[in-house]
C-alpha cells in the first residue's frame, strides 16, 4: 500500500477508543486504513481514565489489545501529531491533505529515558491536566503507543536541547524536524474526533479557578490513576490534604443552554464510579452528590442502587450554583434542596465538577465539509462517505462508542469496496 | 379522574410574559444565584413549580413573589431559558388582577388589548368636564397671565377657584378609588400571606403604632435606600433609573401636597391669593422642575435598560411592564412640555398638552392598584410582612 493508493482506503480521524475500533474493524476485513491523531499517542480520553465502564477495568485492558491488533495489521497506517488540513473530491475518491507537526524525536527512539534524565526544563503535564510537571522531553504517558518520546522544543531552550541531544545514544532527538504534509486518497472518512472536557472556567459561578479544592471529573480520574500525578492517591491538589469530605457537582455545564445544552450522558455514572474510588481509599469520608436527575441507563441502575445505599453518602436533589473558596483550603458548595425547599451550604474538603463532553472537532469540521448539528456533533452522511463515530457523534460511554464505531466502519467500507 | 387544566391561569401567565415557565426542570440554580432569596425560604424554584401546577392561591399568598425585584440573575443563569424573573413578574401581574377591586376595572387594566379604552376613559371624563366648565381656550395675554389656571374656566367665588374645584372633582375620586382598592388588595394579600405562613393564631397582635414603627417604616426606609435593588448583579443598572424615579415621585408628591394645601386650604383665609403660576424661583417650583427632570431621566434609564434586556433575550416584552414605563414617561413629558409651552406662550397647543397631562396623571392614579405600579403598595406590604414573620409576634423567640 502507498499513500496515494486511491483504491478504497478509509481515513479515520482520531485515534481514541472509537477511532481504534473503526480502523481495526475496517482493516481486518481487508481495507487499507489511515488512522491519525493530533496527540503524540493513540488511546484518547480512555487512556486518561483510571477505570472504565462497564467492567471498571483499567484502560490498559482495552487499549493494549487494540494496539496489538494495529501492530499486527499491515493495512493500518498510524500518523500521530497529525491533523486534517483540507478535504477535496467526493465519496469514493477523497483527496485529503494531512499535516504532521514535528515531534522532534525520530523513530530511532527506544524510550530508554536517558534524555528525560538529562532534561532540566519542566513543563505542565497536560496528560494530567496540569496537576504535575513533566520534563520538556517526555513519554506522553506510561503506556503511550507509539512508544516514542516527544519534545516540546519551544519550552526546552538551547541548553536543554543540547543536553537531551547529547544524552541520546541513538541519535533520535532531531530539533530540526519540520512540519510534514502528505496527501492521501481515500474512499470514505470516519470522524472519530472525540471530546474535550467542557472548560470549567466558563461557569463563572462555580469559581473553578479560585480554589485548588475544585477539580473536574477528568482530573479525578488522573488523581485516582496509578500512573497519575499522585500515583493513584486521591488528595487535594495544592496542599495534598486527604479529603474527609467531598462533594460531587453534577451537570456542571451540561443540560444548560448557556453552556452545553445536551445531557453529557456519562457524568452521573462517572461520579458514582468516583465514589467507589473515594470509598476504597477513605472508608469514612463524607460524600455529597448534588444532582438534578440521576441518570443510570440500563443495568447501571444496580450500580447506582448500591452506591445510594452508602451510609456516609448523601444525595441532594438540587444543582450547585455557587462554590465559595474557604481559608482552610476547602470549599463551601451552595444549593437548594428541592425536596425540603431549604438552601444548603455544605463545607467540604474537595468538590468535583462533573463537567460534560464537548465535541472536539469544533468549527473546523464545517470547513472540512462535515455536517454538524447545532451542538457541534457530527451528523453522519453515509452516502457521502462522511461518517461520525463515538463521542464525535453524540455523548456516549465506551461500550456504546465501540458499537457506534463498528457501525461507522461498516458504512465506510461500503463506499470503499 | 378528569383533570381540567386551568386555562385562564395559563393564559394570564402567557400574556404577562411568563410562558417560559413550562421550560423549568427544577434544578434550583435560580434559588442559589438569587441575591435576595433567604436560606430558610429560598425562591424562585418553589414558585416556578407552584406556577406550573397552577397553585394560584399559594402564589398569591407567597411573600417571595412580591419580594422579588426582578434583578434577572436567575434568568441569566437559568440553564433552560425558563426566565424565572419574568415568571415571577407575571405572577405579580396575576396577583394584582386577582386582588383588584372592582374586578371589571382590574381586568380591563391588565390587558394590552384594552389600551385604547384605558386612554379613552380619562380623556372622556376630563373632556366632558372641560366642556361643561365652558370649553375655555385662552388668548395669548390670558395664557401669559393665568397659565393653565383657567383651564376649567374661572368664577368669582373667592374661596375655591373653579379650576381647582374641577381638578378636585376629577382627581380626588380617581385617587380615592385607587386608595380604597389598594387598601382592600393589600389587606387580602396580608391575610393570605398570614394563612400560608400559619400565623393566623398568633397570641399577640401588633398595635397600629407597633405595626408602623416596627414593620412598615423600616420597610419603607429599605425601599428608599434601595438596599435590595443594589444587591442585584445581572441588572445593577436598574438602580440608576429606579432611584431617581422614586425620589422624583417623593418630590412631586411634596409639590402636589403643597399645591393642594395652598389652593384648597390657604385660599380659604382672607387676603391670600395663591392662584396662578408660581415664580420660577420659588423653592417649590424649583423642586417641581428638578423632580420632573429626575422623573424623565429615571424612567428614560429604565426604558433603555428594559429595551436592552429584551434585545439580549433576558426579558420578555410585555404590556404589563411597558404600560407603566409609557405612563410615567407620558406624565413627565406632557408636564414639562406644558410648562415650556406656557413659557413660550402657545396657548392652544399648550392646552392640548396640558389636557394630555391631566389624562396621563389620571391614568397613573386610577389604574395604580391593577398595573405594575401596584408594586408600590404590594411589595411594601410584603416587605413589612417579611419583618413581621420574623418578629416575636409570630416566631417564639425561645424556640427560634
Amino acid at each position: 500500500m502507498n499513500d496515494t493508493a486511491g483504491t478504497g482506503a478509509v481515513l479515520v480521524v482520531g485515534g481514541g477508543i472509537s477511532g481504534l475500533t473503526a480502523a481495526l474493524e475496517a482493516a481486518e476485513v481487508g481495507n487499507d486504513v489511515f488512522i491519525i491523531d493530533k496527540n503524540p499517542y493513540l488511546g484518547g480520553r480512555v487512556a486518561q481514565l483510571n477505570q472504565y465502564f462497564p467492567k471498571l477495568c483499567p484502560p490498559t485492558c482495552g487499549l493494549e489489545i487494540n494496539f496489538k491488533r494495529i501492530k499486527e495489521n499491515r493495512r493500518v497506517r498510524v500518523h500521530t501529531m497529525t491533523t486534517v488540513k483540507s478535504v477535496s473530491g467526493g465519496p469514493g475518491n477523497y483527496e485529503v491533505q494531512l499535516e504532521t507537526a514535528p515531534r522532534y524525536v525520530n523513530s530511532n527512539c527506544t524510550a530508554c529515558g536517558d534524555c528525560e534524565a538529562a532534561c532540566t526544563v519542566e513543563v505542565d503535564n497536560e496528560f494530567n491536566f496540569g496537576m504535575n510537571k513533566t520534563t520538556a522531553i517526555h513519554l506522553p504517558h506510561e503506556m503511550a503507543f507509539p512508544r516514542r518520546y516527544v519534545l516540546e522544543k519551544d519550552a526546552c531552550g538551547a541548553d536543554c536541547l543540547e543536553a537531551v541531544k547529547a544524552a541520546c545514544k541513538y541519535d533520535a532527538v532531531d530539533p530540526d524536524m519540520q512540519p510534514e504534509t502528505r496527501t492521501v486518497n481515500v474512499a470514505s472518512i470516519v470522524w472519530s474526533t472525540g471530546w474535550n472536557p467542557y472548560d470549567a472556567n466558563k461557569m463563572d459561578n462555580l469559581n473553578f479557578s479560585k480554589s485548588d479544592a475544585i477539580i473536574s471529573n477528568m482530573m479525578m480520574e488522573r488523581l485516582a490513576a496509578p500512573n497519575g500525578p499522585t500515583q493513584g492517591k486521591i488528595v487535594r491538589p495544592g496542599d495534598s490534604k486527604e479529603p474527609e469530605s467531598i462533594a460531587f457537582v453534577q451537570c456542571a455545564g451540561s443540560r444548560d443552554e448557556n453552556h452545553l445544552e445536551y445531557c453529557s450522558y456519562i457524568c452521573c455514572m462517572a461520579s458514582l464510579k468516583h465514589m467507589t474510588y473515594v470509598r476504597e481509599q477513605y472508608p469514612d469520608a463524607q460524600i455529597y452528590v448534588f444532582y438534578i436527575d440521576l441518570r443510570s441507563p440500563g443495568k447501571y441502575e444496580h450500580f447506582r442502587d448500591k452506591l445510594m445505599g452508602d451510609e456516609k453518602a448523601t444525595f441532594i436533589k438540587g444543582k450547585v450554583a455557587d462554590i465559595i473558596a474557604e481559608d482552610d483550603g476547602g470549599v463551601t458548595v451552595v444549593a437548594e434542596n428541592a425536596v425540603t425547599g431549604a438552601k444548603i451550604q455544605q463545607k467540604v474538603d474537595m468538590a468535583v465538577l462533573a463537567t460534560g463532553m464537548q465535541p472536539a472537532l469544533g468549527e473546523q469540521g464545517k470547513v472540512l465539509g462535515v455536517s454538524m448539528d447545532g451542538n457541534g456533533f457530527v451528523v453522519s452522511d453515509a452516502d457521502k462517505g462522511m461518517i461520525g463515530a463515538g463521542c464525535a457523534k453524540s455523548a456516549m460511554d465506551v461500550y456504546t462508542t465501540a458499537q457506534s464505531s463498528t457501525a461507522a466502519a461498516l458504512k465506510a467500507i461500503q463506499i470503499a469496496k | 379522574m378528569n383533570v381540567q387544566p386551568d386555562l385562564d391561569f395559563i393564559k394570564d401567565m402567557k400574556s404577562a410574559g411568563g410562558d417560559t415557565l413550562k421550560k423549568c426542570y427544577q434544578c434550583a440554580t435560580c434559588s442559589v444565584v438569587c441575591p435576595l432569596s433567604s436560606d430558610g425560604d429560598p425562591f424562585p424554584r418553589k414558585e416556578m413549580i407552584m406556577a406550573q401546577w397552577g397553585l394560584k392561591d399559594k402564589l398569591i399568598g407567597d411573600p417571595n413573589v412580591m419580594l422579588c425585584h426582578q434583578c434577572g440573575d436567575c434568568t441569566a443563569y437559568c440553564p433552560r431559558g425558563a426566565k424565572p424573573g419574568d415568571v415571577l413578574g407575571a405572577i405579580r401581574a396575576y396577583t394584582y388582577k386577582a386582588l383588584g377591586w372592582p374586578t371589571g376595572l382590574a381586568k380591563l387594566a391588565s390587558s394590552g388589548k384594552n389600551l385604547p379604552i384605558l386612554i379613552l376613559i380619562p380623556m372622556i371624563i376630563i373632556g366632558i368636564f372641560w366642556k361643561i366648565s365652558g370649553s375655555h381656550v385662552p388668548t395669548v395675554e390670558e395664557f401669559a397671565r393665568n397659565g393653565y389656571g383657567h383651564f376649567f374656566g374661572h368664577w368669582n367665588f373667592y374661596w375655591l377657584s373653579k379650576n381647582v374645584f374641577f381638578i378636585d372633582i376629577i382627581m380626588l375620586p380617581a385617587a380615592g378609588l385607587a386608595a380604597f382598592a389598594a387598601f382592600k388588595g393589600v389587606t387580602a394579600l396580608w391575610q393570605k400571606m398570614s394563612e400560608n405562613a400559619g400565623v393566623g393564631d398568633a397570641t399577640f397582635r401588633p398595635s397600629a403604632i407597633q405595626f408602623i414603627t416596627q414593620f412598615l417604616f423600616p420597610a419603607m426606609v429599605e425601599i428608599v435606600q434601595h438596599n435590595r435593588f443594589k444587591e442585584c448583579n445581572a441588572n445593577e443598572d436598574r438602580v440608576k433609573g429606579h432611584l431617581p424615579l422614586l425620589l422624583s415621585f417623593v418630590a412631586l408628591f411634596i409639590v402636589t401636597a403643597y399645591s393642594a394645601f395652598t389652593q384648597d386650604v390657604l385660599s380659604l383665609l382672607p387676603g391670600i391669593n395663591l392662584h396662578g403660576p408660581i415664580s420660577m424661583w420659588n423653592p417649590i417650583k424649583i423642586l417641581a422642575n428638578v423632580g420632573a427632570i429626575a422623573l424623565i431621566v429615571g424612567i428614560g434609564i429604565l426604558w433603555a435598560n428594559r429595551s436592552q434586556k429584551e434585545q439580549e433575550g433576558q426579558a420578555t416584552k410585555t404590556f404589563y411592564d411597558w404600560f407603566l414605563i409609557w405612563e410615567i414617561m407620558a406624565v413627565g413629558v406632557t408636564g414639562l412640555l406644558a410648562e415650556l409651552l406656557r413659557l413660550v406662550g402657545l396657548p392652544s397647543l399648550g392646552y392640548i398638552v396640558y389636557f394630555l397631562h391631566l389624562v396621563s396623571v389620571m391614568m397613573l392614579f386610577m389604574y395604580m392598584p391593577y398595573t405594575k405600579f401596584a408594586h408600590i403598595v404590594y411589595r411594601t406590604a410584603a416587605m413589612a410582612f417579611e419583618k413581621y414573620r420574623q418578629s416575636a409576634f409570630v416566631k417564639d423567640p425561645l424556640e427560634g
